[in-house]
Protein backbone atom coordinates (compact mmCIF):
# COMPACT_ATOMS: atom_id res chain seq x y z
CA UNK A 1 0.00 0.00 0.00
CA UNK A 2 0.90 3.57 -1.10
CA UNK A 3 1.03 6.08 1.71
CA UNK A 4 -0.95 9.54 1.10
CA UNK A 5 2.33 12.09 1.23
CA UNK A 6 0.34 14.04 3.61
CA UNK A 7 1.16 11.57 6.30
CA UNK A 8 4.93 11.78 5.73
CA UNK A 9 7.62 14.38 6.12
CA UNK A 10 7.97 16.13 3.07
CA UNK A 11 10.89 15.19 0.80
CA UNK A 12 12.17 19.02 0.91
CA UNK A 13 12.02 19.11 4.79
CA UNK A 14 13.79 15.90 5.06
CA UNK A 15 16.18 16.78 2.91
CA UNK A 16 17.25 19.81 4.09
CA UNK A 17 18.14 18.82 7.64
CA UNK A 18 21.91 18.78 9.09
CA UNK A 19 21.35 15.24 9.24
CA UNK A 20 20.83 14.80 5.62
CA UNK A 21 23.59 17.09 4.76
CA UNK A 22 26.09 13.94 5.83
CA UNK A 23 25.13 11.94 3.22
CA UNK A 24 26.08 13.55 0.65
CA UNK A 25 28.18 12.45 -2.04
CA UNK A 26 31.48 13.30 -0.59
CA UNK A 27 33.91 12.92 -3.63
CA UNK A 28 36.24 15.99 -4.25
CA UNK A 29 36.17 18.33 -7.17
CA UNK A 30 38.61 18.47 -9.68
CA UNK A 31 40.76 21.41 -9.33
CA UNK A 32 39.72 24.04 -12.06
CA UNK A 33 41.43 22.72 -15.39
CA UNK A 34 43.86 25.84 -16.03
CA UNK A 35 43.51 29.15 -14.68
CA UNK A 36 46.03 31.88 -16.48
CA UNK A 37 47.00 34.99 -15.02
CA UNK A 38 48.11 37.47 -17.33
CA UNK A 39 50.10 40.84 -16.26
CA UNK A 40 48.96 43.66 -19.22
CA UNK A 41 51.43 46.10 -17.69
CA UNK A 42 54.95 46.38 -15.85
CA UNK A 43 53.02 47.37 -12.30
CA UNK A 44 50.58 44.31 -12.80
CA UNK A 45 53.36 41.70 -13.23
CA UNK A 46 55.02 42.90 -9.90
CA UNK A 47 51.34 42.18 -8.74
CA UNK A 48 51.55 38.57 -10.22
CA UNK A 49 55.30 38.15 -9.69
CA UNK A 50 54.38 38.14 -5.83
CA UNK A 51 51.21 35.68 -6.20
CA UNK A 52 53.14 33.57 -8.65
CA UNK A 53 55.62 32.37 -5.31
CA UNK A 54 52.14 31.15 -3.88
CA UNK A 55 51.07 27.45 -4.28
CA UNK A 56 48.53 26.95 -6.77
CA UNK A 57 47.22 24.04 -8.25
CA UNK A 58 46.30 25.04 -11.61
CA UNK A 59 47.08 28.86 -12.19
CA UNK A 60 50.25 29.49 -14.50
CA UNK A 61 51.47 33.08 -14.43
CA UNK A 62 52.75 35.33 -17.58
CA UNK A 63 53.83 38.80 -18.07
CA UNK A 64 52.35 40.51 -21.46
CA UNK A 65 54.14 42.63 -24.78
CA UNK A 66 52.75 43.57 -27.94
CA UNK A 67 49.77 45.13 -28.82
CA UNK A 68 46.30 44.56 -30.34
CA UNK A 69 48.02 42.73 -33.16
CA UNK A 70 49.53 39.86 -31.09
CA UNK A 71 51.15 39.32 -27.89
CA UNK A 72 53.88 37.11 -26.59
CA UNK A 73 53.75 35.68 -23.42
CA UNK A 74 56.56 35.37 -20.44
CA UNK A 75 56.69 32.65 -17.59
CA UNK A 76 57.71 33.04 -14.41
CA UNK A 77 61.67 33.46 -14.73
CA UNK A 78 61.31 35.10 -18.37
CA UNK A 79 60.40 31.52 -20.29
CA UNK A 80 58.63 32.35 -23.35
CA UNK A 81 55.13 30.88 -23.77
CA UNK A 82 52.65 30.76 -27.08
CA UNK A 83 49.02 32.32 -26.12
CA UNK A 84 47.53 29.71 -28.47
CA UNK A 85 49.19 27.09 -26.23
CA UNK A 86 48.39 28.34 -22.91
CA UNK A 87 44.76 28.66 -24.15
CA UNK A 88 44.28 25.17 -25.30
CA UNK A 89 44.81 23.86 -21.10
CA UNK A 90 42.79 26.73 -20.05
CA UNK A 91 39.29 27.55 -18.82
CA UNK A 92 39.30 31.05 -17.30
CA UNK A 93 41.98 33.58 -18.08
CA UNK A 94 42.42 36.39 -15.41
CA UNK A 95 44.17 39.69 -16.95
CA UNK A 96 45.55 41.99 -14.51
CA UNK A 97 45.98 45.64 -14.90
CA UNK A 98 47.88 48.41 -13.13
CA UNK A 99 46.71 51.65 -15.73
CA UNK A 100 46.13 51.53 -19.15
CA UNK A 101 49.27 50.75 -20.83
CA UNK A 102 48.30 47.64 -21.74
CA UNK A 103 44.96 48.50 -23.43
CA UNK A 104 46.55 46.32 -26.63
CA UNK A 105 47.12 43.39 -25.13
CA UNK A 106 43.95 43.25 -23.23
CA UNK A 107 42.44 43.13 -26.74
CA UNK A 108 44.05 40.23 -28.12
CA UNK A 109 44.12 38.44 -25.03
CA UNK A 110 40.49 39.00 -24.96
CA UNK A 111 40.08 38.15 -29.15
CA UNK A 112 41.77 34.97 -28.50
CA UNK A 113 39.52 33.79 -25.36
CA UNK A 114 36.20 34.99 -27.06
CA UNK A 115 37.33 33.01 -29.67
CA UNK A 116 37.62 29.72 -27.84
CA UNK A 117 34.56 30.69 -25.54
CA UNK A 118 37.18 30.87 -22.67
CA UNK A 119 36.15 32.63 -19.63
CA UNK A 120 37.46 36.39 -18.56
CA UNK A 121 38.15 38.03 -16.06
CA UNK A 122 39.56 40.91 -15.28
CA UNK A 123 41.23 42.85 -12.16
CA UNK A 124 42.39 46.56 -12.53
CA UNK A 125 44.33 47.21 -9.07
CA UNK A 126 45.24 50.50 -8.86
CA UNK A 127 43.83 54.01 -6.47
CA UNK A 128 42.91 57.15 -8.19
CA UNK A 129 42.40 57.88 -11.82
CA UNK A 130 44.73 55.49 -13.90
CA UNK A 131 42.53 53.25 -12.92
CA UNK A 132 39.77 54.78 -14.87
CA UNK A 133 41.83 53.86 -18.24
CA UNK A 134 42.51 50.57 -17.55
CA UNK A 135 38.91 49.31 -16.95
CA UNK A 136 37.89 51.32 -19.72
CA UNK A 137 40.10 49.30 -21.82
CA UNK A 138 39.59 46.19 -20.06
CA UNK A 139 35.74 46.58 -19.83
CA UNK A 140 35.09 44.77 -23.60
CA UNK A 141 37.25 42.20 -23.26
CA UNK A 142 36.43 40.78 -19.44
CA UNK A 143 33.18 39.50 -18.79
CA UNK A 144 33.97 40.25 -14.97
CA UNK A 145 35.79 43.31 -13.97
CA UNK A 146 36.84 44.59 -10.88
CA UNK A 147 38.54 47.35 -10.27
CA UNK A 148 40.20 47.47 -6.81
CA UNK A 149 42.74 49.26 -4.56
CA UNK A 150 43.58 45.99 -2.88
CA UNK A 151 45.66 43.30 -4.72
CA UNK A 152 44.51 40.54 -2.46
CA UNK A 153 41.45 40.63 -4.52
CA UNK A 154 43.89 38.40 -6.96
CA UNK A 155 44.01 36.02 -4.21
CA UNK A 156 40.32 35.91 -3.16
CA UNK A 157 39.71 35.52 -6.81
CA UNK A 158 42.06 32.65 -7.32
CA UNK A 159 41.08 30.75 -4.28
CA UNK A 160 37.56 31.16 -5.03
CA UNK A 161 38.02 29.36 -8.30
CA UNK A 162 40.21 26.49 -6.75
CA UNK A 163 42.98 27.66 -9.00
CA UNK B 1 35.44 27.82 -2.65
CA UNK B 2 35.35 28.76 1.11
CA UNK B 3 37.39 27.10 3.89
CA UNK B 4 35.37 25.82 6.42
CA UNK B 5 37.18 27.87 8.93
CA UNK B 6 36.54 30.58 7.01
CA UNK B 7 32.81 29.79 6.46
CA UNK B 8 32.41 29.07 10.18
CA UNK B 9 33.65 32.39 11.06
CA UNK B 10 30.85 34.10 8.83
CA UNK B 11 28.23 32.17 9.29
CA UNK B 12 27.96 31.93 13.06
CA UNK B 13 26.45 34.91 14.60
CA UNK B 14 26.03 33.96 18.11
CA UNK B 15 27.58 36.09 21.26
CA UNK B 16 30.87 36.65 21.55
CA UNK B 17 31.40 35.37 17.78
CA UNK B 18 33.08 37.33 15.52
CA UNK B 19 30.54 37.92 12.93
CA UNK B 20 27.70 38.40 16.07
CA UNK B 21 30.37 40.88 16.95
CA UNK B 22 30.05 42.59 13.78
CA UNK B 23 26.30 42.35 13.11
CA UNK B 24 26.21 43.96 16.84
CA UNK B 25 27.69 47.10 15.22
CA UNK B 26 24.52 48.12 13.40
CA UNK B 27 20.93 48.73 13.97
CA UNK B 28 19.19 46.14 12.56
CA UNK B 29 15.23 44.86 12.13
CA UNK B 30 14.28 43.36 15.34
CA UNK B 31 10.03 43.19 14.04
CA UNK B 32 7.67 45.16 11.98
CA UNK B 33 6.02 47.80 13.75
CA UNK B 34 2.71 45.71 12.84
CA UNK B 35 3.40 43.15 15.63
CA UNK B 36 3.31 45.67 18.25
CA UNK B 37 0.02 47.74 17.03
CA UNK B 38 -0.49 48.85 20.42
CA UNK B 39 0.20 49.97 23.80
CA UNK B 40 0.17 47.17 26.16
CA UNK B 41 -0.66 44.37 23.19
CA UNK B 42 0.74 41.18 23.86
CA UNK B 43 4.71 40.58 23.51
CA UNK B 44 6.11 39.15 21.12
CA UNK B 45 9.18 36.29 21.02
CA UNK B 46 11.78 37.57 19.28
CA UNK B 47 15.26 35.09 18.83
CA UNK B 48 18.27 37.41 17.24
CA UNK B 49 21.87 36.63 16.58
CA UNK B 50 21.31 33.28 18.39
CA UNK B 51 19.69 35.94 21.26
CA UNK B 52 16.46 34.94 22.91
CA UNK B 53 14.47 38.28 23.72
CA UNK B 54 11.02 39.58 24.03
CA UNK B 55 9.80 42.93 22.86
CA UNK B 56 6.74 44.81 24.19
CA UNK B 57 5.27 47.71 24.25
CA UNK B 58 4.10 49.21 27.49
CA UNK B 59 0.62 51.58 28.69
CA UNK B 60 2.77 54.57 27.76
CA UNK B 61 3.99 53.65 24.21
CA UNK B 62 7.46 52.49 25.08
CA UNK B 63 8.98 50.02 23.64
CA UNK B 64 11.04 47.18 24.96
CA UNK B 65 13.34 44.14 23.84
CA UNK B 66 14.37 42.12 27.28
CA UNK B 67 15.95 38.77 27.79
CA UNK B 68 12.97 36.28 27.05
CA UNK B 69 13.05 34.85 30.85
CA UNK B 70 12.48 35.33 34.62
CA UNK B 71 15.18 36.81 36.04
CA UNK B 72 13.57 34.64 38.90
CA UNK B 73 13.21 31.54 38.25
CA UNK B 74 13.85 31.35 34.68
CA UNK B 75 10.17 31.32 33.28
CA UNK B 76 9.53 32.64 29.92
CA UNK B 77 7.86 36.64 30.13
CA UNK B 78 5.80 35.42 26.73
CA UNK B 79 3.24 34.49 29.20
CA UNK B 80 3.63 37.37 31.41
CA UNK B 81 1.24 40.14 31.49
CA UNK B 82 1.63 43.55 29.87
CA UNK B 83 0.44 45.98 31.90
CA UNK B 84 0.65 49.20 33.70
CA UNK B 85 4.42 50.27 32.43
CA UNK B 86 5.69 46.95 32.34
CA UNK B 87 5.70 42.85 32.16
CA UNK B 88 4.71 41.10 35.25
CA UNK B 89 5.71 37.09 35.04
CA UNK B 90 2.97 34.98 35.54
CA UNK B 91 4.95 32.57 37.54
CA UNK B 92 5.27 34.94 40.73
CA UNK B 93 4.66 38.28 39.57
CA UNK B 94 8.30 39.76 38.96
CA UNK B 95 7.82 43.01 36.71
CA UNK B 96 10.40 44.76 34.24
CA UNK B 97 10.36 47.42 32.51
CA UNK B 98 10.98 48.39 28.84
CA UNK B 99 14.91 48.91 29.78
CA UNK B 100 14.87 45.70 31.43
CA UNK B 101 14.87 46.99 35.16
CA UNK B 102 12.74 45.15 37.70
CA UNK B 103 10.58 47.32 39.06
CA UNK B 104 8.35 44.76 41.40
CA UNK B 105 9.21 41.36 43.63
CA UNK B 106 6.19 41.05 45.30
CA UNK B 107 7.61 38.79 47.43
CA UNK B 108 9.84 41.10 49.21
CA UNK B 109 8.62 44.19 51.54
CA UNK B 110 6.89 46.76 50.56
CA UNK B 111 9.75 48.99 51.16
CA UNK B 112 12.68 46.47 49.91
CA UNK B 113 15.11 47.93 47.68
CA UNK B 114 15.61 43.96 46.15
CA UNK B 115 14.67 44.32 42.81
CA UNK B 116 16.87 47.63 42.23
CA UNK B 117 19.43 45.14 41.85
CA UNK B 118 17.80 43.10 39.03
CA UNK B 119 18.24 44.17 35.73
CA UNK B 120 17.44 41.72 32.97
CA UNK B 121 19.50 42.62 29.38
CA UNK B 122 17.76 44.83 27.25
CA UNK B 123 18.27 46.69 24.19
CA UNK B 124 17.06 49.57 22.72
CA UNK B 125 14.12 49.57 20.23
CA UNK B 126 12.91 52.05 18.13
CA UNK B 127 10.56 52.39 15.44
CA UNK B 128 11.27 54.00 12.10
CA UNK B 129 9.01 53.32 9.36
CA UNK B 130 7.23 50.01 9.46
CA UNK B 131 10.40 48.22 11.28
CA UNK B 132 11.13 48.32 14.94
CA UNK B 133 14.63 48.79 14.93
CA UNK B 134 17.42 47.27 17.35
CA UNK B 135 21.02 47.30 18.33
CA UNK B 136 22.66 45.05 20.70
CA UNK B 137 26.41 45.82 20.89
CA UNK B 138 27.75 47.85 23.45
CA UNK B 139 26.00 50.85 24.50
CA UNK B 140 28.81 52.62 24.47
CA UNK B 141 29.07 52.87 20.66
CA UNK B 142 25.61 53.06 19.89
CA UNK B 143 25.16 54.28 16.64
CA UNK B 144 23.27 57.31 15.06
CA UNK B 145 19.75 56.39 13.48
CA UNK B 146 19.56 54.76 10.69
CA UNK B 147 18.52 56.55 7.70
CA UNK B 148 17.48 53.89 4.81
CA UNK B 149 15.06 55.71 2.36
CA UNK B 150 12.64 52.98 2.41
CA UNK B 151 11.83 53.46 5.91
CA UNK B 152 12.29 57.60 5.91
CA UNK B 153 9.94 58.18 2.72
CA UNK B 154 5.85 59.12 4.22
CA UNK B 155 4.15 55.97 4.98
CA UNK B 156 2.06 56.11 2.06
CA UNK B 157 4.89 55.09 -0.13
CA UNK B 158 6.14 52.06 1.73
CA UNK B 159 5.21 48.82 2.06
CA UNK B 160 7.97 46.25 4.32
CA UNK B 161 7.31 42.36 5.13
CA UNK B 162 9.17 39.42 6.51
CA UNK B 163 9.47 35.89 5.80
CA UNK B 164 11.19 33.38 7.90
CA UNK B 165 13.67 31.77 6.02
CA UNK B 166 15.31 28.42 7.27
CA UNK B 167 18.84 28.52 6.65
CA UNK B 168 21.91 30.75 7.42
CA UNK B 169 21.92 34.10 6.75
CA UNK B 170 24.91 34.06 4.64
CA UNK B 171 23.09 32.10 1.82
CA UNK B 172 20.25 34.30 1.67
CA UNK B 173 21.85 37.26 1.56
CA UNK B 174 24.72 36.29 -1.21
CA UNK B 175 21.18 35.40 -3.77
CA UNK B 176 20.75 39.26 -3.12
CA UNK B 177 23.89 39.81 -5.06
CA UNK B 178 23.94 37.12 -7.32
CA UNK B 179 22.75 38.90 -10.53
CA UNK B 180 22.88 35.61 -13.04
CA UNK B 181 20.22 33.98 -11.13
CA UNK B 182 17.57 35.98 -12.51
CA UNK B 183 17.47 35.45 -15.94
CA UNK B 184 16.48 31.75 -15.37
CA UNK B 185 15.35 31.19 -11.73
CA UNK B 186 12.60 34.72 -12.12
CA UNK B 187 12.15 33.91 -15.34
CA UNK B 188 9.05 33.63 -15.37
CA UNK B 189 7.78 36.30 -13.12
CA UNK B 190 9.81 39.06 -15.64
CA UNK B 191 6.71 38.25 -17.84
CA UNK B 192 3.88 37.99 -15.57
CA UNK B 193 4.24 39.27 -11.98
CA UNK B 194 2.02 42.70 -11.61
CA UNK B 195 5.06 44.22 -9.90
CA UNK B 196 7.74 43.85 -12.61
CA UNK B 197 6.07 43.30 -15.48
CA UNK B 198 6.10 45.80 -18.47
CA UNK B 199 9.49 47.23 -17.57
CA UNK B 200 11.09 47.76 -20.64
CA UNK B 201 14.25 46.29 -18.84
CA UNK B 202 12.54 43.10 -19.09
CA UNK B 203 13.31 42.43 -22.58
CA UNK B 204 16.92 43.20 -22.26
CA UNK B 205 16.93 40.54 -19.36
CA UNK B 206 14.90 38.39 -21.11
CA UNK B 207 16.85 38.67 -24.20
CA UNK B 208 20.91 38.38 -23.31
CA UNK B 209 21.30 35.16 -20.99
CA UNK B 210 25.34 36.50 -20.63
CA UNK B 211 25.60 39.28 -18.57
CA UNK B 212 28.99 41.32 -18.12
CA UNK B 213 29.46 42.20 -14.62
CA UNK B 214 31.64 44.67 -12.66
CA UNK B 215 31.70 44.73 -8.67
CA UNK B 216 33.22 48.19 -7.35
CA UNK B 217 33.72 48.73 -3.64
CA UNK B 218 31.37 51.43 -2.07
CA UNK B 219 31.83 53.57 0.99
CA UNK B 220 29.20 50.94 2.46
CA UNK B 221 30.10 47.56 0.90
CA UNK B 222 29.72 47.10 -3.40
CA UNK B 223 28.25 48.12 -6.17
CA UNK B 224 27.65 45.28 -8.67
CA UNK B 225 26.82 46.32 -12.11
CA UNK B 226 25.48 43.75 -15.08
CA UNK B 227 26.17 45.06 -18.31
CA UNK B 228 23.44 43.38 -21.25
CA UNK B 229 23.20 44.23 -24.59
CA UNK B 230 20.64 46.82 -25.41
CA UNK B 231 19.95 48.86 -28.71
CA UNK B 232 22.96 49.19 -30.67
CA UNK B 233 26.36 50.77 -29.48
CA UNK B 234 24.37 51.00 -25.71
CA UNK B 235 24.59 48.65 -22.68
CA UNK B 236 21.31 47.93 -19.99
CA UNK B 237 23.19 48.07 -17.01
CA UNK B 238 21.16 46.66 -13.35
CA UNK B 239 23.14 48.16 -10.53
CA UNK B 240 23.20 46.69 -7.22
CA UNK B 241 24.10 48.07 -3.89
CA UNK B 242 25.32 45.88 -1.36
CA UNK B 243 25.59 47.94 2.33
CA UNK B 244 27.28 45.76 5.25
CA UNK B 245 26.12 43.59 6.58
CA UNK B 246 23.31 42.58 4.88
CA UNK B 247 21.16 45.18 3.19
CA UNK B 248 20.70 44.64 -0.46
CA UNK B 249 18.42 46.66 -2.85
CA UNK B 250 17.27 45.02 -6.20
CA UNK B 251 17.38 47.34 -9.55
CA UNK B 252 14.23 48.65 -10.59
CA UNK B 253 11.99 48.31 -13.56
CA UNK B 254 10.06 50.88 -15.30
CA UNK B 255 7.82 52.82 -12.84
CA UNK B 256 7.52 50.01 -10.11
CA UNK B 257 8.17 50.39 -6.64
CA UNK B 258 11.97 49.92 -6.18
CA UNK B 259 12.93 47.00 -3.60
CA UNK B 260 15.35 45.24 -1.57
CA UNK B 261 16.45 43.41 1.64
CA UNK B 262 17.85 42.49 4.79
CA UNK B 263 18.81 39.05 5.92
CA UNK B 264 18.60 38.48 10.08
CA UNK B 265 20.37 36.04 11.35
CA UNK B 266 17.64 34.25 14.11
CA UNK B 267 19.86 31.81 15.00
CA UNK B 268 22.97 29.90 12.60
CA UNK B 269 20.21 27.78 11.06
CA UNK B 270 17.72 30.45 10.31
CA UNK B 271 16.69 33.93 9.41
CA UNK B 272 14.54 36.46 8.55
CA UNK B 273 14.04 38.07 5.19
CA UNK B 274 12.96 41.86 5.42
CA UNK B 275 11.67 42.75 2.32
CA UNK B 276 10.60 45.97 1.38
CA UNK B 277 8.63 48.06 -1.59
CA UNK B 278 9.25 52.14 -1.83
CA UNK B 279 8.41 54.63 -4.08
CA UNK B 280 10.51 57.65 -3.38
CA UNK B 281 7.87 60.26 -5.24
CA UNK B 282 4.63 59.60 -5.23
CA UNK B 283 1.96 56.96 -2.63
CA UNK B 284 1.65 53.35 -3.77
CA UNK B 285 -1.33 52.53 -5.53
CA UNK B 286 -3.66 50.32 -4.07
CA UNK B 287 -3.22 47.83 -6.48
CA UNK B 288 0.15 47.87 -5.60
CA UNK B 289 -0.30 47.69 -2.00
CA UNK B 290 -2.53 44.61 -1.99
CA UNK B 291 0.16 42.88 -4.66
CA UNK B 292 2.60 43.25 -1.76
CA UNK B 293 0.41 42.01 0.68
CA UNK B 294 -0.46 38.91 -1.43
CA UNK B 295 2.48 37.99 -1.93
CA UNK B 296 3.90 39.34 -5.21
CA UNK B 297 7.50 40.79 -6.23
CA UNK B 298 9.78 40.12 -3.48
CA UNK B 299 7.04 39.46 -1.14
CA UNK B 300 5.53 36.16 0.14
CA UNK B 301 2.30 35.09 1.09
CA UNK B 302 2.16 33.75 4.73
CA UNK B 303 0.36 31.58 6.61
CA UNK B 304 -2.24 33.80 8.65
CA UNK B 305 -0.51 35.12 11.46
CA UNK B 306 2.53 34.15 11.12
CA UNK B 307 5.51 34.62 9.10
CA UNK B 308 6.13 31.66 7.58
CA UNK B 309 5.01 31.58 3.86
CA UNK B 310 2.19 29.37 2.67
CA UNK B 311 4.74 27.60 0.34
CA UNK B 312 7.43 26.31 2.60
CA UNK B 313 9.70 23.30 3.09
CA UNK B 314 7.05 21.23 4.45
CA UNK B 315 4.82 21.30 1.61
CA UNK B 316 7.87 21.25 -0.88
CA UNK B 317 6.98 24.40 -1.52
CA UNK B 318 3.81 23.70 -3.54
CA UNK B 319 6.31 22.84 -6.19
CA UNK B 320 3.81 22.69 -9.71
CA UNK B 321 5.40 20.08 -12.22
CA UNK B 322 3.24 21.09 -14.82
CA UNK B 323 4.05 24.77 -14.69
CA UNK B 324 7.59 24.09 -14.70
CA UNK B 325 7.18 22.41 -17.57
CA UNK B 326 5.08 24.62 -19.06
CA UNK B 327 7.98 27.55 -18.81
CA UNK B 328 5.42 29.56 -16.23
CA UNK B 329 8.03 28.84 -13.53
CA UNK B 330 11.50 27.97 -14.22
CA UNK B 331 11.58 26.04 -11.03
CA UNK B 332 8.46 25.23 -10.98
CA UNK B 333 8.04 27.08 -7.77
CA UNK B 334 5.42 30.28 -7.89
CA UNK B 335 6.96 33.48 -6.57
CA UNK B 336 10.08 34.92 -6.79
CA UNK B 337 10.76 35.12 -2.67
CA UNK B 338 9.67 31.24 -2.43
CA UNK B 339 11.76 30.47 -5.85
CA UNK B 340 14.80 31.57 -3.86
CA UNK B 341 13.82 30.50 -0.78
CA UNK B 342 13.15 26.91 -1.54
CA UNK B 343 16.97 26.94 -3.71
CA UNK B 344 18.95 28.15 -0.66
CA UNK B 345 17.05 26.13 2.11
CA UNK B 346 17.86 23.18 -0.19
CA UNK B 347 21.40 23.72 0.38
CA UNK B 348 21.06 22.66 3.93
CA UNK B 349 20.67 25.02 6.97
CA UNK B 350 24.82 25.99 6.76
CA UNK B 351 25.93 25.15 3.16
CA UNK B 352 29.29 23.42 3.21
CA UNK B 353 30.94 26.12 0.93
CA UNK B 354 34.19 24.32 0.98
CA UNK B 355 32.39 22.06 -2.21
CA UNK B 356 31.72 24.80 -4.13
CA UNK B 357 32.49 25.37 -7.79
CA UNK B 358 32.55 28.83 -8.30
CA UNK B 359 32.96 30.89 -11.39
CA UNK B 360 34.11 34.49 -12.17
CA UNK B 361 30.53 35.81 -12.13
CA UNK B 362 30.24 34.88 -9.04
CA UNK B 363 32.77 37.55 -8.08
CA UNK B 364 30.34 39.59 -6.24
CA UNK B 365 30.16 36.99 -3.91
CA UNK B 366 33.31 36.50 -3.63
CA UNK B 367 34.27 39.83 -2.73
CA UNK B 368 31.33 40.61 -0.68
CA UNK B 369 32.58 37.57 1.35
CA UNK B 370 36.35 38.97 2.10
CA UNK B 371 34.86 42.23 3.19
CA UNK B 372 33.03 40.79 5.43
CA UNK B 373 35.68 38.54 6.78
CA UNK B 374 38.14 41.86 6.90
CA UNK B 375 35.96 44.32 8.40
CA UNK B 376 35.04 41.05 11.39
CA UNK B 377 38.89 39.97 12.02
CA UNK B 378 39.96 44.14 11.87
CA UNK B 379 36.62 44.82 14.45
CA UNK B 380 37.77 41.83 16.47
CA UNK B 381 42.00 42.77 16.83
CA UNK B 382 41.78 46.40 16.87
CA UNK B 383 38.33 47.67 17.11
CA UNK B 384 38.02 49.51 13.63
CA UNK B 385 34.14 50.30 13.02
CA UNK B 386 32.92 48.71 9.63
CA UNK B 387 31.35 50.20 6.69
CA UNK B 388 27.76 50.30 6.65
CA UNK B 389 27.50 51.88 10.63
CA UNK B 390 27.67 55.47 9.15
CA UNK B 391 24.41 56.47 8.29
CA UNK B 392 25.73 58.24 5.66
CA UNK B 393 26.32 55.09 4.12
CA UNK B 394 22.69 54.42 4.11
CA UNK B 395 22.22 56.64 1.54
CA UNK B 396 21.93 54.86 -1.79
CA UNK B 397 19.89 53.67 -4.27
CA UNK B 398 19.39 50.46 -6.86
CA UNK B 399 19.42 51.76 -10.72
CA UNK B 400 18.91 50.50 -14.01
CA UNK B 401 20.20 52.65 -16.75
CA UNK B 402 20.45 52.32 -20.55
CA UNK B 403 24.47 53.67 -21.26
CA UNK B 404 26.68 54.23 -24.14
CA UNK B 405 28.96 51.11 -24.65
CA UNK B 406 32.22 53.55 -23.19
CA UNK B 407 30.69 54.65 -20.63
CA UNK B 408 31.30 53.33 -17.48
CA UNK B 409 28.54 52.70 -14.94
CA UNK B 410 29.89 53.94 -11.70
CA UNK B 411 30.91 57.08 -13.46
CA UNK B 412 27.81 57.38 -15.11
CA UNK B 413 25.65 56.45 -12.67
CA UNK B 414 27.43 58.17 -9.01
CA UNK B 415 24.52 60.48 -8.64
CA UNK B 416 21.50 57.68 -9.19
CA UNK B 417 22.77 55.59 -6.89
CA UNK B 418 22.95 58.11 -4.53
CA UNK B 419 19.27 59.30 -2.43
CA UNK B 420 18.43 62.50 -3.11
CA UNK B 421 15.02 62.58 -1.48
CA UNK B 422 12.01 63.42 -3.38
CA UNK B 423 13.05 62.45 -6.67
CA UNK B 424 12.62 59.58 -8.71
CA UNK B 425 15.20 56.56 -9.06
CA UNK B 426 16.73 55.82 -12.34
CA UNK B 427 15.08 53.28 -14.35
CA UNK B 428 14.12 51.61 -17.39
Amino acid sequence: MTLPLTTTLSSCARAATAAEASYRVDTPLNPARGVRVIALDPGAAVVTGRLAVQEWTSARFFTCSGDAGGVVLQGVGGVPASLDEQLTEADVVLLVATEDAGAGCAYAVGRACWERGIMTAGVVVSEGFEAEHAVAALRPHARVLLPTADETDVVELLSALRA
Amino acid sequence: MLRKDINDLLTQTGPRSPMGELFRQYWIPALLAEELPEDDCPQVRVKLLSERLLAFRDSEGRYGLIDEFCAHRGASLWFARNEEGGIRCAYHGWKFDTTGQCVEVPSEADNSSFCQNVKLRAYPLVKIGDVLWTYMGDPATTPPLPEWEFALVPAEQTYTSKRWQQCNWLQAFEGGIDSSHVTFLHSGGLKTDPLFKGAKGNEYNLNDTKPFFEVADSEGGLFVGARRNAEEGTYYWRITPWVMPCFTMVPPRGDHPIHGHFWIPIDDENCWAYSFDYHPVRALTPEERQAMIDGHGVHSENIPGTYRPVANMDNDYLMDRDAQRRGAFFSGIKGIAIQDSSLQESMGPVVDRSKERLVPADSGIIKARQKLRKAAIALRDEGTVPPGVDPAHHHVRSAAVVLEQKESFLDSCREAVRVVPGTPVASV
